[in-house]
Order: C-alpha cells, then structure tokens, then sequence
C-alpha cells in the first residue's frame, strides 16, 4: 500500500484556482486513464466539485510517488505547478485514508453535513470503477469511505441543521407543512432576502408563487422569474389567503398584516395553518398574529437564533462524526494491515509444510510395515504438530498487523523460520 | 387463555418498551431495532393467546375481560406497525407502548371469567365487543397524534431552537394521523354501539338504555361526532382539537373500564340480573 494524495479545497483555493484545477466530469474517465497508465501508479481515483479536486492514486512503487503525481498534473493541465503549489495540500499512506473519510462524511465540506458530496463521491468511484482503476487496496478504501459517510450520516445528526435563514425557513415550513410539493408562496415586497427565500423554497418544491410590491413593476418582475403572479398591492388581503407560506420584507415603518387580518386569511383557509416569514425590518406582520392557534410567525431574530443554535448542533455532531471516522480509520488499517501479513503467513505455513514432507519421505521406509488407518493417524499427528508450532507466531502476527512494530515482527518470524524475503 | 402465553407477551412489550427510550434520548431517526423485534415478538405471543382463547372458547375471544384487554392490546400493537411502516415516528412506540403494556399487565392479572349465560353468547355481542375494542384503537391513536401534534406545535410556537430537534412528526403528518385514526375508529365505534343495541333488546329486559356504561358510551359518542364534524369543517382544526381527542379517549377509557364497576347490567363481570 503506497497511497498519495494532492488536493485543493475551497480553504486552500480560491475559486479561480479551483476553476482551473477542475476536471469536469465528462473528460474523468480519460483523465484517469492518462494517471493509471504512468509508470508506478496502480490504482487512481478523482473527485472533481465546485468546492475541491482530489487526486489520489496507489503506487506500486516502494519510494514517494509524488513526483509522477505532480507531472500527470502539470500534463494534464498544460501548465506548470509552480503558481499552485502554495494551494496544494498533499496527504500520504494513513493521510489519505483520514482525509477520504473525512471528505465523505461532509466533514472537509464548507457547510458540515452538506448532503451533496456523499452523491458526488459515489459518482467519482462509480467512473473511477468503470475506468478499471480500481482493483486493490484504493479500492476497498473508496467503497469503504462510502459507507462511512453513510454511517455518519445515519448515526449523527450532522446533515440535518440549516445553517442559513433561508434553509432555517425551508425547515421550518417541513416541520409545519410535511412536505414543500403544491405549497403556495406569497412574497409581499420583492427585495433581495424575500426573493432568495422564496427561491430555496421553491426549489423545495414549492408551486404557486404570488409576488407583490409597492411598485407594481419590480413585482412582475419578480414573479416572472418565479413563473408566479404578480399582485397589485392595495388588493393583497384578497389573495393572501391562499398562502401557506408568507415572506414579508416591505419597507413599511407599520405593520402591514394585523391580528384582524390573519384572522380572516385562517377563516378563509378554514384554519389550515400559515407561516409568516417576517423579515423586514421594522416588522410587517404584528406579533399578535402569531399568538393564534394554527398561525406560526418567525421574524429575522427567530430565524437567526435557529441558524445559530443549529451551528452549534452541527459542531457537537461533528465531533461525535469524527469520532466515528477515527475508528473506521483504525479498523481499515489494520484491514490493509493484515492484508500484509498474509504473504508472511502463507509462507511460513508452506516452511513447515515442506519440512513435513520432507520428514515424512525420509521416514517412508520406517512405515511401510504401518496399517493404512495407522499411516494415516501418523499424517495427522504430523499436521496437528505443525499447526500447533505455526498457531502461535500467526496469531501475533495477525495481532500485531496495523502496529507500528509489524515490520519488524513479520522480519523476524521470517528470519526464525529461515523463510527468505520475497 | 393461556397464561404462559399471554406473561411472555407482557415480559417482550415491556422490554419493547423499555428500548424506545435510548431512540428518543438520542435523537435518532427511528425506532431501535432491538424495540421493533421485542416489539413483534410480543405482538406475536399476543396473538397466539388469543388464538389459543378462540379455540377454547370456540368463538372470538373478546367478551371476557381478559380476552378484551388482550385483544386491545394486539390491535393498538398492530395499529403501531401500520403507522410506523408508513410515518417513521420515534415518539410512536414511546407514546403507544406504555399503554400496550399496561392492558396487557391488566389482561394478564384479570383471570378468565366466561359469562355463565347463553345469552351472552350471542353472535351480535361478539361483533359490538370487536367493533368496540376496534373503535377504541382508532380512537387511542388520535389520542397519540393529538399529544404528537401538541408537542410539535408547541416547540414551533416557543421559537426555542433547542427543542427543534426532537424527532417529532410535522404538524401535516400529525393531522393526517389523527383525521384517519379518528374516521376509523368512529366508524368502529359507530357500529359497535348499533350492534350493541341490537343485542342489547333482544338480550335484556327493563330500561337497559338508563345502563351507566351504554348511557356513558353513547355521551363519548356524542362527543366524537361533534369533534368529527367540527374538523371537518375547519372550525376546530389545531390546539383545541388536540385537547378534544386527549379529554374524549381519556372519556372513552373511563367508559370502557371504569363503569364496568358501576354498571349492574353491562360490567365486565358475570354480575347479569336482568337477562331473559
């Protein structure tokens, strides 16, 4: 196992580094190709999102592989390194399998827990597979970091906080309406905030979407973008109603929606509930509103003590996701590990099988006078002596495989049992 | 009704039980697995208690106390894996079990008194009682999506983002739970009092109608009609009627159990005066 890794991340790069960097998809598959055929380099696997490039590889070669890395890059993209190589990052042998894991379980993300790039990962392996240049060890380590970002995804609550008002206000809207499919949207005053809220929503699922304005142009405007509707101001309580979800952001100094109001939106919509989105600042909508039964109203403060409490949540889960990729490491580890040791193993097994024949050739004579049943308990006592001798340097061996002493173990059984060094 | 059987079911819903807890305090997304199978494991000793009362009894196993404290519990256990399979809520088994638990402690403490006399073997009697239980358990579980929708609305409305976690149902889920439960276990209960009535004339002489357990349940009744046709037509949707379906299964087991103390004509107990 020889595994390396040169990467940039949205921390190391800015996006115009990431920019050129980028492999998109459709030239992977060749990309992979050119790495896998260079002399030294076994296995390969790319990623390639808007927020990193990863390229790892498995050499097969016992020095650093770095350098064949760095020149399938520098041919790849035509260019020298040089300017990039203060974005670089470089990962090696257990590095590589952390930092893979990391990645997968949306640790390495700009928002932690982010679902994307678990789908984006398993697309990476997915070409990578097809391509043919997974077959070993990097293989077994991308499947499993899969699993791991699925595990993590599964065991921790790391991938469902928002961390924007906008998200907040998508979750809060699941939280009351199930679902965001046939939902219907009003966006009272079309600014900047509403607009980027109703388009999260909207992209939710949401599918009516009512826009209104001061100025009756911004809001066709708004709404055509939206392929909504556009409504005149002064007639908005005869269409609010058939909101379920309000985004308030006028520059109104009073309150635009009353108690009274949203009193006679719930009669009309026979009490099914409303969320008001209030963020306008100062409010549109009068937090007597929200005190009625089936009325949820979150203003600005509200949204962004949900955000803030989530990123909180989002850290402690964090630490209970690294927790989980520290012993994933661990066990794959001692998985390759012990992968390592079979060769050792196999060949002390066929040492004293050999010597076994050997003995019992020499001793032929001696037992010819011996019955078959006879002759055949003495092959058996010969074997159980042999697995008996060999339980005990294998059992260490397999113990200690993955520690940092298993070279040197796995030297010295091959030394005491005379086995020369493949 | 076969004890062992029966005590076995009683030791895995316990268990069952139990096992909700580490699913909530953790905030999972779903009931543990070592729950749903101590969970199915009893459903399925419950139900062979119950197939083993039906073959001595040659009939439905449900008119004696027993049995109908066992038979609810099989339903509303039943009733949990529907539900579950369908919304993965990890509150249902905490809110469900318990209750599961505590009929089937009840069945299992009641010992099997059959009615002594052939007229309340009839074959009406069977359907009231299995409409009735069966109403019952629809009724419970809009009691179960009243107290999910509470919960839910409550953390929405207290803005406490904290409580944003709890792996509550949304509001949309609650309702539709509550609306089908309740459509359901009207229409049992519906045709377990008809079905009652009727064998009720032909069974007993004298003013049976003044009975307190009948004159309780058809009040409980009532009461449900009026919350069916208030949600309905939206005039009571939300908190109040979450509070009515609480106060009317809470009514409702009042009925069940409780008057049978009371009542001289209708009691769980073999206490039959006026029979023809």
């Amino acid at each position: 196992m020889n595994f390396i890794l040169a990467g940039i991340n949205h921390r190391s790069a800015p996006v115009e580094v990431r920019e050129r960097m980028n492999i998109d998809e459709a030239r992977l598959a060749a990309a992979l190709s050119q790495l896998i055929s260079r002399e030294g380099i076994a296995e390969a696997l790319i990623l390639s999102t808007c927020n990193r490039v990863e390229v790892v590889a498995n050499a097969d070669i016992s020095g650093d592989p770095e350098p064949v890395i760095r020149s399938f890059l520098t041919d790849y993209h035509h260019c020298s390194l040089a300017p990039y190589d203060k974005h670089l990052y470089w990962r090696r042998q257990e590095g590589v399998i952390e930092h893979l894991f990391r990645v997968a379980s949306s640790l390495d993300s700009m928002i932690l827990g982010e679902p994307q790039i678990l789908g984006q990962f398993k697309q990476a392996f997915a070409v990578a597979q097809q391509a043919g240049a997974l077959k070993g060890e990097l293989h077994e380590v991308a499947n499993q970091a899969l699993a791991v970002g699925r595990r993590v995804r599964r065991e921790t609550a790391l991938g469902s906080a928002a961390i924007s008002v906008s998200y907040a206000a998508v979750e809060l809207a699941r939280k009351i309406f199930g679902g965001l499919e046939g939902k219907t949207i009003f966006i009272l005053g079309a600014g900047k905030m509403s607009e980027l809220a109703a388009r999260h929503l909207a992209s939710s699922g949401a599918k009516s979407i009512f826009v209104s304005n001061r100025t009756y142009e911004r809001a066709v405007e708004l709404a055509q973008a939206f392929q909504g509707e556009a409504i005149r101001f002064d007639s908005i309580f005869d269409h609010l109603h058939k909101a379920d979800i309000v985004i308030s952001s006028t520059g109104a100094p009073h309150f635009v929606i009353r108690r009274e109001h949203a009193e006679r939106m719930l009669a009309a919509r026979r009490n099914r509930p409303i969320f008001f989105v209030d963020i306008a600042m100062p409010r549109d909508i009068d937090p007597a509103a929200g005190e009625l039964d089936n009325v949820f109203l979150y203003n600005i403060d509200d949204l962004a003590q949900v955000v803030e409490v989530n990123k909180k949540l989002r850290q402690r889960e964090a630490a209970r996701a690294e927790e989980i990729v520290r012993q994933e490491i661990q066990k794959m580890m001692h998985r390759l590990a012990s992968r390592e040791m079979a060769p050792t193993i196999v060949a002390i097994e066929r040492r004293l099988d050999g010597i076994r024949e050997k003995e019992l050739e020499r001793f032929r004579g001696r037992l010819a006078t011996l019955s078959p049943e006879q002759r055949e308990a003495v092959d058996g006592l010969t074997r159980a002596i042999q697995n008996k001798i060999l339980h005990g340097p294998i059992t260490e061996l397999k113990t200690a495989a993955g520690e940092p002493e298993d070279g040197t173990l796995a030297q010295m059984i091959r030394r005491i049992f005379g086995v020369t060094e493949e | 009704m076969h004890p062992a059987l029966l005590e076995s079911a009683l030791a895995f819903y316990g268990l069952g039980t139990l096992l909700t807890l580490p699913s909530i305090l953790r905030r999972r997304p779903a009931v543990g697995a070592g729950s749903l199978a101590a969970l199915s494991i009893g459903l399925f000793l419950n139900g062979a208690a119950l197939v083993f009362a039906a073959v001595h009894l040659h009939r439905l196993p449900v008119v004696d106390i027993r049995s109908a404290l066992s038979f609810f519990a099989f339903n509303v256990t039943l009733a949990f894996f529907l539900v579950y399979r369908r919304y993965q809520i990890t509150w249902l088994g905490v809110l469900i079990f318990p209750f599961v638990f505590l009929l089937t402690l009840a069945a299992v403490l009641n010992s099997s008194r059959p009615f002594a006399s052939s007229a309340m073997r009839g074959g009406w009697l069977l359907v009231h009682s299995s409409a009735m239980i069966l109403g019952y358990t629809g009724l419970f579980l809009t009691f179960v999506a009243a107290i999910l929708y509470l919960m839910q609305e409550g953390v929405l409305k207290s803005k406490q983002p904290k409580a944003f976690y709890e792996r509550l149902p949304s509001l949309e889920v609650c309702n539709r739970l509550y609306d089908r439960s309740l459509v359901f276990g009207l229409v049992c209960l519906s045709i377990g009092i008809i079905t009652g009535c009727l064998w009720a004339s032909r069974a007993w002489s004298g003013d049976w109608e003044l009975d307190p357990k009948i004159l309780a349940t058809l009040l409980t009744w009532f009461l449900y009609i009026v919350l069916f046709s208030t949600r309905f037509s939206g005039s009571w949707r939300g908190r109040r009627s979450a509070y009515a379906a609480i106060f009317g299964f809470a009514a409702t087991m009042v009925t069940f159990l409780g008057v049978s103390f009371l009542s001289s004509q209708h009691g769980y107990f073999p206490i039959i005066s006026r029979v023809h």
